[in-house]
């Protein structure tokens, strides 16, 4: 049955040269972890994806409760956190997930740094890979407003602060992030925006890249 | 036209606006000065990579399991006492930007350079480390650098933590999320309850001397020109269902909890001790409305 | 890479009627396949919990709102506005609501929703035209005293359910129509 829908697809759009692609490319032993345990060190990569999507995943559900408002934001996180069944699981998933992408990346980078990977020809993936990292930086800095408790406000009240330290640009970088006089209600929506439309956006085309450019190129070599 | 088309095709198209072919060759990645070495990425290498990310997962998810994301008070603008913290992997640039000598004169040099050639280092990496070598040791400089920067973030991110404890324990603070989940605990919150809006008590008696003498106390100073109460004084409305008036008249002149005493405050500012009177049993009328 | 062929290629292969065997690597794809299932499974679990918990809530049971006085009413429905506390997840509000009560020929007072189960407009009592009848501006749906539908409409209007106590009319929550 699915054979046939498969085959009934492939005739038309011939589809299997786009999977084989993918699944039949081989992957040398020096990456991977079932040969020498060492080669854990190649996952990071791959588990920073994985985390990524799980962020994808329950930052899609929480906004089917979350408002970005500052009378309705931290109301309705603290009732979608103790009134909405899992609702600790899937924000815990969404804050300390935050936390793992940001280590599993480091990891990564400090990875792909030690062993060279970013020399020649593979530079401007390690610039994409650099971007990417600034962007989930972007992420957290705007997630991290979002519940609207004190903790929130602070911290980016100083973040804010340091980024209009920058001479000559620094104030219009601060109203640009602020949206208004203070930290207040135009911030918070210009935060969620960013945080759920814009940064993601560019995040997943970043990383679109990144993964055709590795194909492109392939695994660099063992040391 | 395309009626003339080989049966044989795969692919058959109607009319002129085909789809063009593309030739892929799937030739995989030449790695055959390591013959043997190599597998498919599917299954074999997938499902190695993947059992790492069941692991993980689980891992993950006793994490979250056991501990609850934080959540502290709603956000105040007018809380003097809080102690702002980025979140942690902010902690090493916060440490930084604290030092004198990067904010006051080099203010250039702490918040743009530092911090710009960092981040443009890294970005352009490939072309700083430009020798054949690709591993570590025998790139001294390059390594040397990231493991430079890599200890004074360490470094600078653990002094931020040890002096925000410090503060904390100094200050005899406990973090607010963390107070929070113990009331909650202890059932003194009902966490994610919709709040329903407080309505404020209407002040009664405002044609009697004691709200003249109200105006004109210092009263007014921490609990509000309206005496509706603020971040640190309670709402004197209503006042009067918790206390009598000799109570009230009592917190006036000694003072109550982090209250000081008012009484000398008051007779500088032309009151007397009788007003204090009047003034106490004035607020003991101020009950709530009762329906 | 010849040995990387599907897995319905390599189980034609196989005579029918004879039992196959699995190959590692059907086996390895089963596996595949099963980790896969385990990795995007268990974090959707909980979000589509999550999502869709407001399905499993049980309705909250509102309460009782004191209103009119009970000698006030008559056979003619008179509209009765009254405030409810009404409590929408982590949003408090106190809406406005409207009901006809009007005492039927049994005796017992009863109050009808002022929807019009047509498109939901608001039907009024006996507007210029139309005596004795509910009537929707809009499309014109037209009801009895009862709220049985006369036109348009294809149900009659619903009922809110109704206490006298004290001497007074309390409207609590809707139901489906019971009088006709």
């Amino acid at each position: 049955m699915m054979n046939k829908l498969y085959n009934w697809i492939d005739e038309r759009l011939d589809i299997t040269p786009l999977w084989r692609d993918v699944a039949d490319h081989e992957v040398p032993e020096h990456v991977n972890p079932a040969h020498h345990f060492s080669a854990f060190v190649y996952c990071f990569g791959g588990l920073t994806f994985f985390l990524v999507m799980i962020q994808v995943l329950s930052g899609v559900f929480l906004t089917m409760y979350y408002v970005p408002d500052i009378i309705n934001a931290y109301t309705s996180v603290d009732y979608l956190q103790y009134k909405v069944q899992f609702g600790d699981i899937v924000r815990g998933m969404h804050h300390w997930g935050a936390s793992l992408v940001i280590v599993m990346m480091f990891l990564h980078t400090l990875r792909v740094f030690f062993t060279g990977a970013y020399k020649a020809p593979r530079e401007m993936n390690w610039v994409v890979g650099v971007l990417i990292f600034a962007v989930i930086l972007g992420l957290g800095f705007t997630g991290y407003l979002l519940p609207w408790d004190n903790k929130a406000l602070f911290a980016t009240k100083v973040g804010i602060e340091i980024a209009s330290s920058v001479p000559f640009i620094g104030d219009l970088i601060k109203e640009f992030l602020q949206g208004g006089d203070i930290v207040g209600a135009q911030t918070l929506t210009r935060f969620f925006a960013l945080h759920v439309f814009i940064l993601p956006a560019a995040l997943l085309g970043l990383l679109a890249v990144h993964f055709i450019m590795i194909r492109r190129q392939g695994i660099s070599g063992p040391l | 036209m395309a009626h003339d088309h080989n049966n044989n095709e795969k692919v058959v198209y109607i009319g002129d606006s085909r789809v063009r072919k593309v030739q892929r060759t799937n030739i995989p990645q030449d790695y055959s000065a390591y013959p043997g070495k190599t597998e498919a990425f599917i299954p074999n290498f997938l499902l190695k990579e993947w059992m790492v990310g069941a692991v993980v997962l689980v891992g993950f998810m006793v994490l979250v399991m056991s501990h609850p994301s934080p959540l502290g008070y709603p956000a105040d603008p007018t809380n003097t006492s809080f102690i702002p913290m980025p979140d942690w992997y902010f902690l090493f640039l916060y440490q930084f930007l604290k030092y004198g000598y990067v904010t006051q004169s080099l203010v250039m040099f702490g918040a743009v350079l530092v911090p710009g050639v960092a981040f443009g280092g890294l970005l352009l990496a490939p072309w700083l480390d430009r020798g054949k070598d690709r591993r570590w040791y025998k790139r001294p400089v390059a390594s040397g650098i990231m493991l430079l920067t890599l200890v004074s973030m360490i470094y600078l991110t653990y002094i931020a933590w040890t002096h925000y404890e410090h503060e904390l324990e100094k200050r005899g603070i406990e973090p607010e999320h963390i107070e929070r989940a113990r009331l909650i605990k202890e059932g003194q919150i009902n966490a994610g309850a919709t709040m329903v809006p407080e309505e404020k008590v209407p002040l009664v008696a405002t044609d009697e001397e004691g709200y003249e003498i109200l105006n004109n106390s210092t009263c007014l100073t921490c609990h509000g020109t309206e005496i509706e109460g603020s971040s640190f004084a309670p709402s004197l409305r209503g006042i009067g269902d918790k206390y009598t008036a000799d109570e009230i008249h009592d917190i006036i002149v000694n003072g109550i909890r982090t209250m000081p005493a008012q009484l000398d405050d008051n007779l500088n500012k032309g009151l007397t001790e009788d007003d204090l009177r009047v003034l106490a049993e004035w607020l003991a009328k101020q009950k709530a409305p009762t329906e | 890479m010849s040995e990387h062929t599907t897995n319905h290629h390599s189980a034609e292969e196989h005579p029918k009627g004879k039992k196959r065997e699995m190959s590692r690597r059907q086996f390895l794809n089963y596996t595949l396949g099963g980790t896969g299932g385990f990795l995007i499974g268990i974090p959707l679990v909980w979000n589509l919990r999550f999502a869709i918990d407001p399905l499993l809530q049980p309705s909250a049971s509102s309460n009782y709102v004191k209103t009119v006085e009970e000698s006030t009413i008559t056979s003619t429905p008179t509209s009765v506005k009254f405030t409810i506390s009404q409590v929408d997840g982590w949003y408090y509000s106190e809406p406005k609501m409207e009901a006809w009560v009007a005492r039927g020929a049994d005796g017992q007072i009863y109050a009808l929703s002022p929807t019009c189960k047509h498109l939901g407009c608001t039907v009024n009592w006996a507007p210029e035209g139309h005596s004795n009848e509910f009537f929707c501006p809009c499309h014109g749906a037209r009801y009895t005293v009862d709220g049985k539908e006369l036109a348009v409409a294809s149900a009659p209007l619903d009922e809110y359910d109704v206490q006298v106590k004290d001497g007074y009319v309390y409207i609590g929550p809707l139901k489906a129509n019971s009088r006709v």
